[in-house]
């Protein structure tokens, strides 16, 4: 399996916060999940890669291109969506659509319908006519339409029911098996569970731990510090707070 | 296509308001006498700045870079559109000039008239309101690409000042020429003209360079 992304000691200094070392790498299919409390570091994680912030240091690839050198032709094959961010609330589907296409040259109509039908989207609507769910789906649509080999989503599972939620997991299962690399940051542990093959964990900026997801878990078990992601990050995040307190 | 054509179809089909095409029609201001009517070329940046606004509070910044497109060629869009709006409304300003100018030359209230007539000279000061909006706004706007307040209510002061020196002007004994309705021939009045065109080609050019790099800089 190739490598989709490598980040290598990605550094983003603000006066208060410091993001610092992170490193992971995605392979092809490979569903990885960014985890940490809010305010770890996940957006700036994913906005770092994502070229919207300049970072401090580190390299960040894209199918062995270098992200600063080829940011065009890279974007030509991820696809964003942000959870709660939606573009031009009030224009129809269709008129989004119409623009967007011409940007991407591997643009596929039949694959546009296709999610379109899949997600009972309707083009005549309006972003501001969808729950956060469709949002979401739009977003994947859009991003699958021009086939992107990589999803990179901030935080897609927030603000969706259970069903909506379990739902959206099993179509990232769906598209990992087609190849899709997916990466998503989540707070929410029980939906790495159900479809993460690894976790690239992150505590106040500081990488915590990139690997596969059996690994840790198997490695903190045999510490006996939790038999599941729940149980790892309260009590590394609950050890911090009792320091603060002692 | 090349990505600035697409960019800015992105422009006029999903960030622009419908105010910024409505308001080119101020610039048939240029056809009442008794009025300052380079308010006219205030009122088309007026609408500009409605798409930014529009364009803000639907995060077309954050989808535009994130299409398969450099940080630059965004700006290069935004100044792009303000551009052709502000031509369209010249191109109407101008049209109504030159018929001020050749067919209503002895009309008694443009003859009479105390304000402002419609002129080259008019015409020039029209595109400077345009460059200082492109420099002081747009150029103002991208140091963030988020906060506008700051850089419109500048634009504002500026541009007031701009058309109360404009209509004082001509006021001031040897500088009448300024408002005769008569000037087609003279190549003083073409002359003036042709500067402003030069003045507003060149500062437009330099505050989207500018633009482009506070926009590098900045962090989404």
């Amino acid at each position: 399996m190739g490598t989709v992304l490598s980040v290598k000691n990605l550094r983003k200094e603000y006066p208060k916060f410091t993001l610092n070392n992170i490193s992971f790498e995605i392979e092809e299919g490979m569903i990885m999940g960014l985890i940490g409390r809010n305010g770890a570091g996940k957006t700036t994680t994913i906005k770092s890669i994502l070229n919207l912030i300049h970072t401090s240091g580190g390299d960040i690839e894209y199918f062995g291109m270098n992200l600063a050198e080829h940011e065009t032709e890279i974007k030509q094959q991820i696809g964003y969506a942000g959870g709660a961010v939606d573009y031009y609330k009030k224009k129809k589907i269709k008129k989004i659509i119409s623009v967007t296409k011409t940007f991407y040259s591997d643009w596929n109509d039949d694959e546009y319908r296709k999610y379109m039908e899949l997600f009972e989207l309707d083009e005549d609507k309006t972003p501001s006519e969808l729950s956060e769910g469709m949002k979401v789906k739009l977003n994947l649509t859009m991003a699958l339409s021009h086939g992107a080999k990589l999803l990179i989503l901030d935080e897609p599972t927030s603000g969706l029911d259970p069903v909506s939620r379990d739902e959206l997991l099993e179509i990232f299962k769906i598209l990992a098996q087609k190849g899709v690399a997916i990466l998503f940051s989540t707070h929410i542990t029980s939906d790495l569970d159900k479809c993460a093959d690894s976790i690239t964990y992150i505590k106040k900026g500081q990488l915590q731990f990139s690997g596969t997801m059996s690994d840790y878990i198997e490695k903190c078990k045999s510490e006996g510090i939790g038999e599941t992601l729940e149980e790892i990050m309260i009590h590394y995040e609950k050890e911090n707070l009792h320091e603060k307190f002692a | 296509m090349k990505n600035s054509r697409k960019l800015l179809g992105k422009e006029i089909k999903l960030a622009a308001s419908p105010l910024s095409w409505l308001f080119i029609s101020f610039a048939l201001m240029a056809f009442i006498p008794g009025y300052p009517i380079l308010v006219g070329a205030f009122f088309v940046c007026f609408g500009i700045f409605q798409s930014v606004q529009s364009g803000r509070e639907n995060n077309d910044i954050l989808y535009t870079v994130l299409l398969p497109v450099s940080k630059t060629d965004a700006v290069k869009a935004k100044y792009r559109f303000a551009v052709l709006i502000e031509m369209l409304a010249f191109a109407v300003s101008a049209i109504i000039t030159m018929i001020r100018m050749t067919l209503m030359t002895q009309t008694t209230p443009y003859v009479t008239n105390p304000m402002m007539n419609a002129n080259q000279a008019y015409l020039a000061y029209m595109l400077l309101i345009f460059a200082l909006f492109n420099w002081v706004f747009l150029g103002g706007f991208f140091k963030t690409a988020y906060k506008f307040g700051f850089p419109f209510v500048l634009f504002i002061v500026i541009s007031f000042l701009l058309i109360i020196a404009a209509e004082v002007l001509h006021h001031i004994p040897g500088l009448e020429f300024l408002n005769r309705t008569d000037t087609l021939g003279s190549t003083t009045m073409w002359t003036i003209l042709a500067a402003a065109v030069g003045i507003s080609v060149i500062v437009t050019f330099i505050s989207c360079k500018v633009a482009m790099k506070r926009f590098e800089r900045v962090d989404m």
